[in-house]
């Protein structure tokens, strides 16, 4: 700086140009580009979904039809069907996830934890139309050769439970879409409860080991205790990922509009049925219009999560 | 004060040529002390000396560790505990430790005490209210709490916090208690009544306390051990230690040369 030149308007005055002010200037349109891009997203959506909420109103939620031939549209049973399978991914992968982070975190030695937590990661970047393959190829036949068969026969005897585990073994159904889902979401959320066991205090476990707890109670009454609203949103961020899937899932779902108890049915999901059926779909149609709804719903749905695991993300670390 | 020089007590714990290591660091250097029972033995030296090491062995929380290690030999109660088919969980139990920073379960007051209780022993609910009760008045917490047991821990200030960490300790009914600087975290009322509270526990309990407060092991302790890197220099009464001391080391630190 040129100390001769100071004086009281200097100093008052932008230092050299207006440098800062156009950096300040275009950062904030990049970040309002984020707001805007969502925001026009959503509109676009809402806009577009207009004709087929005029034609069937708020039915069309619960609505179990598609018929392109009557013109009838409904986005009942690919809701449930995003809905199951979501839910049973993460039935699958929570437990799976859970029994990953403590290993890695309580028992692995460092070293083997290290590369188990880089192969993790690895098995998150791999592409889901990598999952949508292998899931087709591998998955189906082998669940409709031996899990399906052995299943109904064995679980589908048993009384409450026995309808989830009956009808015929297609092999893709909302079974194998939930496990796909589970398969791609279980490194994503080990991962998130690996850093939530990690952030707990050393001396908190020390102490808890030093009342001469086992390692399970350890795990059991401490550290799941204090890293729970974190587990949990980091499994709403799962859920999040599963809901929103499309091409893994549309490989094994069997693409059927169908509503039913069997979990080897054949279903459909939002996501699957608007990849399958938006291409042909002319613009401006019923049917565009229809699925533009049923994206809208998704983006509600998924959305709502999201912001659910946000909520309790936060609710943490203010808490703490 | 002076019962160690009139008659010798039976150790609780004899570590006899004790090494430590940290990977390669070697942290301890055959170190041989007894800890005499019913009796406050003070561990002090600058930092990174090894008395924290030390507590970490008498416990075995260094195994949770890979890397750690301990040669030598650790008996208590006629057992090498560094041996291979000690049951943790059980010398844990009998072996207490309190850490330098109060540690409350995310639980409640109650339970914090109860869960320990519970762990080892199998009571039933009066009896472990009864147990939850003894102890914290013998923390001199119960006044405090006596409304609210069922209220999270860590709403109490961090005095009360220390104390209850304390009652979940001694409710397990350990023969020996750890302290790792108990007081360093807390403001001087809390820490009075922390050493106050050591006064009474001698009376059941073998206690171990690790203090970088000269004042406090000049108050609390029977017997004081100097610790410098590595290496025990001087294991004395707390009267001798302070007065006369034997090392020249143990001399200058004692009168704030170096550490």
């Amino acid at each position: 700086m040129d100390r001769s030149a100071t004086s009281p308007s200097a100093l008052m005055g932008v230092a050299r140009g207006n440098g800062d002010a156009v950096f300040a200037a275009i950062v904030r349109c990049a970040a309002a580009l984020i707001l805007l891009g969502l925001g026009g997203m959503v509109a676009v959506m809402a806009w577009g979904a207009r004709g087929a909420f005029a034609a069937f109103g708020p039915a069309f939620i619960i609505d179990r039809a598609w018929n392109p031939v009557t013109q009838h549209f409904g986005a009942a049973a690919p809701v449930f069907g995003t809905l199951v399978t979501a839910l049973l991914a993460i039935a699958l992968a929570v437990p799976l996830a859970f029994g990953i982070a403590v290993w890695l975190t309580e028992i692995a030695s460092a070293r083997i934890a290290g590369v188990i937590g880089t192969l993790i990661q690895l098995l998150a970047a791999v592409p889901s139309i990598i999952f949508g393959m292998w899931g087709f190829a591998v998955l189906v036949p082998f669940m409709a050769h031996y899990v399906e068969p052995f299943a109904s026969h064995t679980l589908g005897r048993m009384p409450g439970i026995g309808p989830l585990f009956r009808g015929a073994p297609y092999g893709t159904g909302f079974l194998t879409g939930g496990m796909i889902l589970a398969v791609m979401i279980t490194p994503f959320i080990s991962a998130v409860m690996r850093d939530v066991f990690l952030s707990m205090p050393a001396v908190l476990k020390e102490s808890a080991y030093g009342l001469g707890m086992t390692r399970w109670e350890v795990v059991r009454r401490i550290i799941l205790p204090w890293s729970r609203t974190s587990v949990v949103g980091g499994i709403m961020l799962g859920l999040g990922r599963a809901l929103g899937e499309t091409m893994a899932i549309t490989f094994v779902i069997g693409n059927a509009n169908h509503i039913g108890w069997s979990l080897f049915s054949p279903g459909n999901t939002i996501a699957s049925l608007i990849a399958l059926e938006f291409p042909e779909s002319a613009m401006g149609s019923l049917k565009f219009s229809s699925l533009m709804a049923a994206g809208f719903l998704l983006m509600l749905i998924s959305l709502g999560t999201l912001v659910c695991s946000r909520l309790l993300l936060r609710t943490r670390s203010a808490g703490r | 004060m002076t019962v160690a020089e009139k008659q010798p007590v039976p150790a609780a714990i004899s570590v006899r040529n004790l090494d430590f290591y940290y990977g390669a660091n070697h942290a301890l250097k055959n170190i041989s002390i007894d800890f005499p029972q019913g009796q406050v033995t003070g561990m002090i030296g600058p930092s990174g000396c090894g008395k924290s090491t030390l507590l970490r062995v008498l416990n075995r929380m260094y195994d949770l560790y890979p890397g750690q290690r301990a040669t030598g030999e650790v008996i208590f109660d006629g057992c090498n505990i560094l041996g291979p088919r000690v049951n943790l969980n059980v010398l844990r139990a009998r072996v207490g430790m309190v850490f330098q920073k109060p540690t409350p379960f995310p639980m409640s007051i109650y339970d914090n005490i109860a869960f320990g209780v519970r762990l080892h022993e199998r009571l039933d609910r009066a009896a472990i209210e009864a147990r939850v009760e003894d102890v914290l008045k013998r923390v001199a917490l119960w006044s405090e709490v006596r409304d609210r047991l069922h209220d999270s821990a860590s709403a109490l200030s961090g005095g009360q916090q220390q104390r209850l960490c304390i009652a979940r300790t001694i409710a397990t009914r350990p023969e020996v208690v750890l302290l790792d600087e108990p007081t360093s975290a807390l403001d001087p009322v809390s820490t009075a009544r922390i050493e106050e509270l050591l006064d009474e526990l001698k009376a059941d309990f073998t206690i171990a306390i690790v203090t970088h407060n000269l004042q406090q092991a000049a108050r609390c302790a029977d017997q004081v051990a100097f610790f410098y890197m590595g290496e025990v220099v001087e294991v004395d009464s707390a009267d001798r230690m302070f007065t006369a001391p034997r090392e020249n080391r143990t001399q200058d630190y004692i009168t704030g040369r170096f550490g």
